[in-house]
């Protein structure tokens, strides 16, 4: 019974701590982005978002003229653009593998800068850099490395749960100082198409209905896609919908598994005691007195079994959390304690109900039969 | 006992062969010195250093599952504590794996170490606890 209760709170914390985890992540992602619209070259889409989301890094340029077309759209409050870029891989000129550089513009960027006045008093010099939350700088050395240059880590913003946390942060003058000296310091130099851009951020004036700006960008600037907030990482949402329903069926199919199994196990261990049972009635017990005292003794046993059930399953969670991250492709950041108290107390009480309801019939049978019957051999 | 036995030589086996397969040394990554030479990373230092807990573990176990003697139990228990203890400092705080967390080692050895060590921990535990409920019954 208690293995049972492990097995159902076990499960519907990790449904939790997935679908929370997941939810929480892309949400701060978005807040951390700081755009109402992301403009992409068209057919990038998945690319762009699969770079933020799990920080693999991918190149994609268009036109730095569609800057100027796309700020000028109506609605439009603040247009930043960025360039996505990534380290070399296996190479001695970079002290990170494979990791994605983001190069934004200081003077009209809205999310990096603002966050940077208020994180260390102002914006960043030339050859420094913010990075995400895994970002650090290499032991034993004093800066990071890239393509042979050595960059300073001036700060790390608060963590994502997603590949925003393995990024790093730099301005656009850093980037191509960076790019102008790789000819001669790194391996393989870095090369920034002349005049090209990879996205526009873009804030809009309050009020803005964003898809008809996405619109009349689309009708503007041909060879670009807008992503909307609400619709950013869309395809992730989705994935996790068609993992949402997957991981209900196992759910359902485990509490229905479990609650015959308890009723089973507990009509077999009350029969055993049946005789016993019996005598306490026979003494004068009442039938609710016997039947409490049954139910009290599964819910005990669903205590005990929920509570390992949900500590084993938190533990693994985070302890793993990076590699379930890796392995499922999916972003994922633990919930506060908080939130995490209540889903605990979620996944108790499912295991409660669980256990007592299936063991309320052979309980009332039990309790309910005639001392001399139960009693007898 | 038994179970708490084959427990804790099963979590030894785990302490012992898991750094072998995960360490960055077994994906063929080491520092390259400026002479040239190679050494290993320190999440290779670890799981050596496992290997000098998990030995004793490993007959603890045994011992275990051998004893029958509530004093000896006990005596175990707290052996198989300080034990687990050590399984979990060594890859955190006594020599660490790498700070990256896309290395195999920060994202799979690490973590089944430091919850073999607490399973460890568990178990010795539940024997000592076990050692004391027994004694503690009337004759």
């Amino acid at each position: 019974m208690a293995i049972c209760a492990f097995l159902v709170a076990g499960f519907a914390i990790a449904i939790m701590l997935i679908l929370r985890g997941t939810e929480n992540s892309l949400r701060l992602a978005n807040d951390r982005l700081g755009a109402d619209i992301i403009v992409v070259p068209v057919g990038t889409t998945t690319k762009v978002e699969t770079a933020l989301l799990m920080g693999n890094p991918t190149e994609v340029w268009m036109p730095e003229s569609n800057l100027a077309t796309i700020a000028a759209v109506p609605g439009v409050a603040a247009a930043s653009p960025q360039l996505y870029l990534s380290t070399l891989n296996n190479a001695a000129c970079c002290s990170v593998a494979s990791m994605f550089l983001v190069a934004y513009d200081p003077t009209t960027d809205f999310t990096i800068e603002p966050w940077l006045n208020k994180t260390i008093g102002r914006g960043l010099k030339l050859g420094e850099v913010v990075g995400g939350t895994h970002v650090f700088v290499p032991e034993g050395e004093q800066n990071i490395k890239i393509y042979g240059y050595f960059v300073t880590l001036k700060a790390n913003i608060e963590p994502t749960g997603t590949g925003l946390d393995q990024s790093m942060f730099l301005t656009l003058e850093t980037a191509r100082d960076i790019a102008r000296l790789s000819t001669e310091l790194a391996e393989k130099p870095l090369i920034i198409p002349e005049k090209s851009i990879s996205a526009v951020l873009l804030r809009l004036e309050p009020g803005t209905d964003p898809m008809t700006v996405s619109a009349e960008i689309i009708r503007r600037v041909p060879g670009v896609t807008p992503i909307t907030s609400p619709n950013m990482f869309q395809a992730y949402r989705q994935q996790m919908t068609g993992l949402l329903a997957s991981i209900l069926l196992v759910l359902g199919i485990t509490l229905v598994l479990s609650g015959l199994l308890i009723a089973l196990v507990f009509s077999m261990a009350a029969n055993e005691r049946r005789r016993e049972l019996g005598v306490l009635r026979a003494m004068g017990a009442t039938r609710n007195f016997v039947l409490r005292s049954l139910l009290l003794e599964a819910s005990i046993l669903a205590l005990e079994g929920g509570l390992a059930g949900i500590s084993f399953t938190i533990l693994v969670f985070f302890l793993f959390r990076n590699l379930i991250m890796r392995s499922f492709g999916f972003p994922f950041l633990l919930p506060n304690p908080g939130l995490l108290l209540i889903e605990i107390t979620v996944g108790l009480v499912l295991a409660l109900a669980c256990v007592t309801i299936a063991a309320m019939i052979p309980a009332y049978r039990i309790s309910h039969m005639e001392p001399a019957l139960a009693m007898r051999e | 006992m038994k179970i708490i036995g084959v427990v804790l030589i099963v979590l030894a086996l785990v302490a012992a062969i898991v750094p072998m397969f995960t360490d960055c040394q077994s994906q063929g990554k080491s520092i390259v010195l400026e002479n040239g030479k190679t050494v290993a990373m320190k999440c290779h230092w670890s799981g050596r250093a496992e290997l000098v807990v998990a030995v004793p573990l490993f007959v603890l176990g045994i011992l275990f599952m051998v004893n029958s003697n509530l004093l000896v139990i006990r005596n175990l228990s707290i052996l198989g504590i300080v034990l687990g203890i050590f399984i979990i400092l060594i890859p955190t705080t006594l020599i660490g794996v790498c700070i990256n967390a896309e290395m195999l080692c920060n994202s799979v050895m690490r973590p089944i170490l430091i919850l073999s060590g607490i399973l460890v921990v568990v178990a010795s535990s539940i024997g000592l606890w076990i050692s004391f409920k027994t004694q503690a019954k009337p004759v």
